[in-house]
């Protein structure tokens, strides 16, 4: 763990320099929309936004893949499991890193590995871009995170003065930022930047007690209240699929002009198909079951089924619902509650 | 009438319709849990009619909702939504006779994303509506925007925006703007058709298929959507240009003769998505075609459900 | 557009209605009229049974082109479809050339049972027409070419 510094105006000809050996995935603006993309010179990316409106977990687990296809004619299938080239997702705030760790306990928990996921992961280096301003509908210390947490990430670029200083965190860090002409920070760099993550947290609302509002959400599934608190959603995919944490997929065989392919493609909970069964039977027929099951399933299931919550607090759900349904107030309405 | 007196007049209605027990649930706004954003909310007692509020944040349309509320509903509607709630009687979706229609004459709805970009990412703690300037108070900053600025694209060329169906109307009609504008369609009709492509494939790509667009329309309200059907599968679910493509032709289609351009889809859409120029280019078509503008009249039948012997066969190669 | 693929013949879709112009295909085999093989018939009741859908799905499959067509309005066995397909293919044509797909992919005609003269002729007439535009691919999405 050490620091380095680089000048906002060298950025560009350090991803050029990065370009030569790895795909760079970066924010980039198109049409006014802040997205992450792979870019083709270090210029086009930009480190002066928010957020993105999307997550970077497409670069994991991209919202369509080709997992298996086949053509008339040939004899075998190809299976898309080959090794994949090095990739870096370069500015990705420290919520999006993190949500890489939780995504790691899904698809590559030591029991079952992924193979898609697995082998894009083992090909991934992070480097994040640290918080120095927040957002309204930021969370992130309420779910364990943090402006300026280095969880997930190999290295994090974080603004002083005209420049960033670089965190450099892991071995994986060590190799992107070493050799590469950037200089050293300077002494007491460290303590500076954590004073600095005290101040940016001290913008954002102070976390909740997530253990006591899984108790009161376990005893709460059959609670009326849910009715009412989501009597207002679309049921559309704008939450988990701008979510960097959701990962439901669908497996959808399709075949076209003597090709056929077997493709992962995102999926929503929140889509009234989602839990359709064959019989015509939908367990969770209304917005109601369906909110609630997101509801659950993030703060409560995940953490029974990975201990982390399946939430990284980006806010991302609360700005972009296209009705508002604020999350953090329906958890606010658990709050202190005994059940029933 | 200012925001102020209209979340007040509203709320008044609301509570007398609830009081006496003319509706079981008043479908309306409150104030979000953001600036500049205004959420749905459904009242069932006169003491919540308070919260009901009206804004130039109002852009969901409401109509959406009918159906989720079988029994006697009010709801609170501007232009467009009240010609989604004409389109909706029309097919028999909504019993006119068990709606209290609240019109609001509307000036147009503003898009907060706009004002945010405007503000650099500083953050906003107040919004105030005067007439045609928008007071933004913020994080060491106050600055006066033109409310003409920051009008969502659809409200910049409505024709309707006073309701065309109401019980109770809030406040005065408000000035109209001229009647079927639909430069925006043949501008981008004079650019080539590369162009044209380029400029549609490059928003296609944009979208997601989290489907908040159809999800918003008041008219989408298909039990099983095209899009989820696989037997027989006519589009690809994944996000890939050309599926995306014929998703949104298809809905469009689906649409012709109904979308009454409220922009509550393009409003829903996360990545912005010009879903608009499909239904403005169909919607200026069945104007100029068929002499028809949705939601405007019941007793008027739909384009698409109608006909005329003497319809243009201009399009036909061979008679 | 340069027309000059190898090998390549055009593959065009023509739906068409039972009852006047698939009776004019007919017609015209039976008359022994030489017409290009490019096309392949998909005979529908009416053509207003034909969904913009049908249209799509063709051109997404690798069609080249795709011909529509139904009796002339006022002839319909089913009295009113055609006037329906009418309005409906108006708009639909309309909206895939705003969104830039190649003018003269897609074309709508009239046909009569007696008309096999004048169904060689449509089919001569199109498929030229999309001979010189090349194949088609705007819709055909990536992971589906070659």
């Amino acid at each position: 763990m050490y620091y380095k510094t680089i000048k906002k105006n060298e950025v560009g000809r350090f991803l050029d320099g990065l370009l030569a050996e790895y795909t760079v995935v970066a924010p980039v603006r198109k049409n006014g929309v802040v997205g992450f993309d792979a870019i083709q010179s270090g210029e086009e990316a930009i480190l002066d936004f928010s957020n993105t409106t999307a997550s970077p977990k497409g670069v994991l687990m991209p919202q369509l893949e080709t997992l298996l296809s086949a053509r008339a004619g040939e004899e075998e299938a190809v299976e898309h499991t080959g090794m994949r080239k090095p990739v870096v997702l370069f500015g990705a705030r420290p919520c999006d890193a993190r949500a890489f760790m939780f995504l790691d306990r899904v698809f590559n928990d030591g029991i079952a590995r992924d193979v898609y996921y697995g082998n894009r992961r083992d090909a991934l280096l992070i480097v994040s871009l640290g918080c120095t301003r927040t957002r309204d509908t930021c969370f992130c210390t309420t779910t364990g995170g943090g402006p300026l947490s280095t969880q997930g990430s190999d290295a994090m670029l974080v603004e002083q003065g005209d420049g960033y200083t670089v965190h450099v965190i892991t071995a994986g860090g060590a190799e992107l930022m070493n050799s590469r002409g950037l200089s050293d920070a300077h002494e007491g760099v460290g303590e500076e930047i954590r004073k600095l993550a005290l101040q940016i947290t001290a913008e954002i609302d102070p976390p909740v007690d997530l253990s006591e509002l899984k108790t009161s959400l376990d005893n709460s599934f059959d609670t009326a209240a849910w009715q009412t608190l989501t009597e207002k959603c679309l049921s559309c995919g704008v939450c988990t699929y701008l979510c960097p944490t959701c990962h439901c997929f669908d497996i959808a065989d399709e075949d076209n002009i003597g090709v056929k392919v077997r493709n992962r493609i995102w999926d929503s909970c929140q889509f009234p198909g989602f839990t359709m069964q064959a019989s015509g039977f939908n367990p969770r027929p209304t917005y109601r079951e369906r909110h609630r099951q997101r509801i659950m399933h993030k703060f409560s299931y995940c953490d029974d089924n990975h201990h982390m919550t399946g939430c990284v607090g980006c806010g991302r759900c609360v700005l972009e619902c296209p009705v508002n349904l604020d999350i953090r107030r329906v958890l606010g309405s658990f709050r202190g509650r005994n059940g029933g | 009438m200012n925001p102020t007196d209209c979340s007040n007049r509203i709320a008044e209605e609301a509570g007398r319709l609830l009081t006496e027990g003319t509706v079981d649930v008043v479908i309306g706004f409150e104030k979000g849990s953001l600036p500049m954003r205004s959420t749905p909310c459904f009242v069932r007692t006169p003491q919540d009619s308070g919260k009901l509020v009206w804004n130039s944040f109002c852009s969901s349309n409401l109509s959406r909702y009918l159906k989720q509320f079988p029994g006697k509903v009010g709801i609170v509607a501007k232009g467009c939504d009240t010609r989604a709630l004409v389109e909706l009687i029309k097919e028999k979706q909504v019993n006119r006779e068990s709606l209290v229609v609240i019109g609001v004459p509307c000036r147009g709805m503003i898009d907060g994303a706009g004002v945010l970009e405007r503000c650099d990412g500083k953050r906003v703690s107040d919004v105030e509506e005067r007439d045609d300037e928008l007071v933004i108070t913020g994080d060491s900053f106050r600055i006066t925007l033109a409310r003409g600025d920051f009008l969502h694209p659809a409200c910049r060329v409505c024709f309707t925006g006073n309701p065309v169906l109401f019980d109770v109307l809030i406040g005065e009609k408000v000035q109209e703007q001229a009647r079927d504008c639909y430069h925006d369609v043949s501008d981008f009709e004079s650019r080539s058709p590369g162009d044209r492509w380029a400029y549609i494939m490059s928003e296609m790509d944009r979208c997601i298929r989290c489907y908040a667009c159809r999800n918003a329309c008041p008219l989408c309200y298909c039990g099983e959507c095209f899009a989820d059907a696989t037997r027989p599968q006519w589009v690809g679910r994944g996000a890939t240009g050309t599926d995306t493509l014929a998703f949104h032709v298809m809905r469009s289609m689906h649409l012709a003769g109904r979308c009454v351009e409220c922009g509550a889809c393009r409003a829903a859409c996360p990545t912005k998505v010009d879903i608009r120029t499909l239904n403005r280019k169909i919607s200026s078509d069945i104007a100029r075609l068929f002499d028809y503008r949705p939601g405007l009249r019941i007793d008027q039948p739909a384009p698409l459900s109608s006909f005329k012997p003497d319809d243009s066969e201009e399009f036909i190669l061979e008679r | 557009m340069d027309s000059s693929h190898d090998g390549w013949e055009p593959r065009i879709i023509a739906f068409l209605c039972n009852w006047c112009s698939y009776a004019g295909a007919d017609l015209a085999g039976v008359g022994r009229l030489q017409y290009p093989a490019s096309i392949r018939i998909i005979r529908v009741p009416c053509s207003g049974r034909i969904s913009p859908f049908f249209i799509l799905s063709a051109f997404r499959k690798g069609a080249d082109g795709v011909l529509v067509s139904g009796c002339h309005p006022g002839d319909c066995h089913y009295i009113s479809g055609n006037y329906s397909a009418r309005r409906k293919f108006a708009l639909l044509k309309g909206l895939l050339e705003h969104v830039g797909l190649e003018e003269g992919r897609v074309h709508f005609t009239w046909i009569s049972a007696s008309e096999g003269g004048k169904f060689a002729d449509v089919i001569g007439r199109v498929t030229e027409t999309v001979r010189g535009l090349g194949p088609a691919n705007q819709l055909v999405g990536k992971q589906w070419r070659a």
